[in-house]
């Protein structure tokens, strides 16, 4: 197990600069898990980690190690890659062995190793398949497996679960959690989903556009988003964003959008009438007001979406469109008016220029 | 839910028809086409194989038709004698030496040129493509004189290097393309396993490579099997002469015995039918490869 520093990581491609001095700890044994849209650097920086690309400036550390100019091998990491990365031509034993092979290892040493790690995979009964006979879970297994026999101090997944489907990626989100559970070992895993993010991090690093957005546990960035971008990416379905400006009402500060849309604002905001903000709600904290009260706002209902577990309810109010994910179990129709109530103390403010979180 | 199997075009009842039988003008067009090309192929071969076990007057009156007796001594003489299984041997020696040295050499190149960036890649691949643009022949002389610089002259090496040398243009392209699909992914991972250029042309990308190793391998074994300018340039004894050389010294001796020529003919040509046959499933899968992304 190691900790892994990196210090004002930076990566170029010529003029392109896709990394802009990126900076984060690791602990030891911790699960991290790099999130962010495509093309935001995550998988570079990842490859960077395992030595893969090379750093154009800034500091690498794995342990107490520089990196920076160290080959992959000598990094004592291992490395899960999306497409699975099997050798094709050899059995699920031989890929598993094959880094055993190249260190020199002995065949008892190999087949102890192998044994080992196709008992936490139980991949056993496989281990003289060729990866064409296997399902694509199974390959995703054999990776993994190839990964422990390592016994590396740093594990690597880079979209590990992208090419599998629905189900099975929820089966194998389970297994790497209980795989870092069980090993305890420092990984670093790249992903777009944010759901597998949240599910699987100890902590997430919000990656956007070559820099880190936040850093911190998933119910941190759940509930407090530093910006714009991260309350936008974090959260299924993601969070309504209305931009207006704080106004006052009966000496009550106020949410007004520029269409009149007026909304409530949680105690902890400062009145600052026409400071421009962007007012935020997330669609698990937009419920339907019965009855309805003075202050809640009346919407009509533009589209539903049962889910089962709930009912995603998209509404208009003036200009602007807000989603709720109701549990009522009541039966909402489109053309419909909805009264709404909004949790104020769930709401959440940015500030429309900067795009920094207020409250 | 949307059944996505039934609208893909295979589940199309008439697409799926139109698939399997071409109409009745189509079919004739397609046979009549395939059964010239296999004639034009086919019949050379058929009357030179026939024609050895004719008779000479036989051979003159019945040129392209069935033995009227069958001669199986043309080619049990051939067989028994120790010039033919000489000749054969050395075809053998050169046309396995020149195999052996193309595969090792253009392999490896092919493979650098493929995924290791270095200045001059472009410059030096375009170079190895110019030779495919200079038949053997024009080069003949320069080569000569080289070959016998090098003290070459009337060796196996005097008739294999120049071939090599003549077949890595097309070896190296071959080899290039389907290194370059390789995915990109197995040499990261290899790397990560510890693997360097080195061990991961000979793991992975060689063991990988079956069916092209087996393409350029037939290709550069047929060409210099059928080659007949370099020996006759480069050798001189009658001892190391391969078969198309033994072929000119045998016309020369029974240059009114057609029939035993024929039959001669034939049984040196035989060895290349039956590689051929035995690897044709990897030629064709070895010129194809990486022609549409799998």
């Amino acid at each position: 197990m190691a900790t892994i520093a990196l210090d004002e990581v930076r990566k170029s491609f010529g003029h392109h600069k896709v990394l802009h001095g990126v900076s984060i700890d690791i602990e030891d044994g911790e699960f991290v898990i790099l999130v962010g849209p495509s093309g935001c650097g995550k998988s570079t920086l990842l490859r960077m980690i395992a030595g893969l690309e090379e750093i154009t400036g800034g500091d690498i550390r794995i342990g107490e190690r520089v990196v920076n100019d160290l080959a992959p091998k000598d990094r004592d990491i291992a490395m899960v890659f999306q497409n699975y990365a099997l050798y094709p031509h050899m059995t699920v034993a031989e890929n598993m062995a094959f880094s055993l092979k190249l260190a020199g290892a002995s065949k008892a040493e190999k087949q102890k190793a192998v044994a080992r790690a196709a008992e936490i995979l139980d991949l056993t009964p496989l281990l003289d398949r060729l990866p064409k006979e296997l399902s694509g879970g199974q390959r995703q297994r054999v990776a993994m497996g190839r990964a422990i026999v390592r016994d590396p101090k740093v594990f690597l997944f880079d979209e590990p679960l992208s090419n599998l489907d629905a189900k099975l990626r929820v089966q194998m989100r389970g297994e790497i959690k209980s795989l870092h559970q069980r090993l305890k070992t420092t990984m670093v895993y790249v992903t777009h989903d944010q759901i597998e993010a949240m599910t699987m991090a100890d902590r997430i690093v919000v990656m956007n556009g070559g820099r880190v957005e936040q850093i911190g546990r998933p119910l941190d960035l759940y509930e407090k988003p530093a910006n714009l971008f991260v309350a936008g990416f974090i959260g299924s379905p993601s969070m309504n964003l209305i931009a207006g400006e704080i106004a006052s009402g009966d000496g009550v500060p106020l949410f007004r959008s520029a269409d009149g849309l007026s909304l409530p604002l949680p105690a902890r905001v400062a009145a600052a009438p026409g400071r421009a903000v962007v007012y935020g709600v997330r669609p698990e904290h937009v419920e339907p007001a019965a009855p309805a009260g003075p202050s809640d706002a009346v919407g009509e209902i533009a589209l539903v979406e049962p889910t089962g577990a709930e009912t995603q309810v998209l509404m208009t109010l003036g200009g602007a469109q807000l989603l709720g994910a109701f549990r009522d179990w009541a039966i909402h129709r489109p053309g419909e008016r909805l009264a709404l109530r909004i949790q104020r103390e769930r709401v959440h403010l940015f500030d429309k220029e900067s795009g920094q979180r207020i409250a | 839910m949307t059944d996505l199997a039934a609208t893909a075009p295979a589940a199309d009842p008439s697409y799926a028809e139109s698939r399997r039988r071409p109409s009745f003008v189509a079919a004739l067009y397609i046979y009549g086409s395939l059964f010239v090309v296999a004639a034009i192929v086919l019949v050379p071969l058929l009357t030179t194989a026939l024609g050895g076990f004719k008779t000479l007057g036989d051979l003159r009156v019945n040129p392209f038709g069935l033995p009227s007796e069958w001669q199986w001594s043309n080619y049990t003489d051939i067989l028994f004698s120790v010039r033919y299984w000489q000749m054969l041997m050395n075809s053998f020696i050169i046309a396995g030496l020149t195999t052996l040295l193309t595969l090792a050499v253009a392999a490896m190149a092919a493979f650098s040129l493929a995924h290791v960036r270095f200045f001059g890649a472009g410059f030096l691949m375009n170079y190895f493509l110019l030779g495919l643009m200079f038949p053997i022949a024009t080069a003949i002389l320069p080569l000569f004189i080289r070959i016998r610089d090098l003290g070459l002259l009337d060796s196996y090496l005097g008739v294999v290097l120049p071939q090599v040398a003549f077949g890595l243009g097309m070896a190296i392209l071959l080899f290039r393309n389907f290194f370059r699909n390789v995915p990109k992914e197995l040499f990261d991972a290899a790397l990560v396993d510890g693997s360097g250029y080195i061990r991961f042309f000979w793991y992975i990308t060689l063991p990988l490579s079956r069916p092209i190793l087996a393409t350029v391998a037939i290709v550069a074994f047929v060409n210099s099997w059928n080659n007949y300018i370099m020996p006759l340039i480069m050798l001189n004894s009658q001892a190391k002469y391969p078969w198309p050389l033994g072929i000119m010294v045998y016309q020369g001796e029974y240059s009114t015995d057609w029939q035993l020529v024929l039959a001669f003919i034939t049984l040196t040509i035989l060895p290349t039918i039956i590689v051929f046959f035995a690897a044709q499933k990897h030629i064709v899968a070895g010129l194809t490869a990486g022609a549409v992304k799998g």
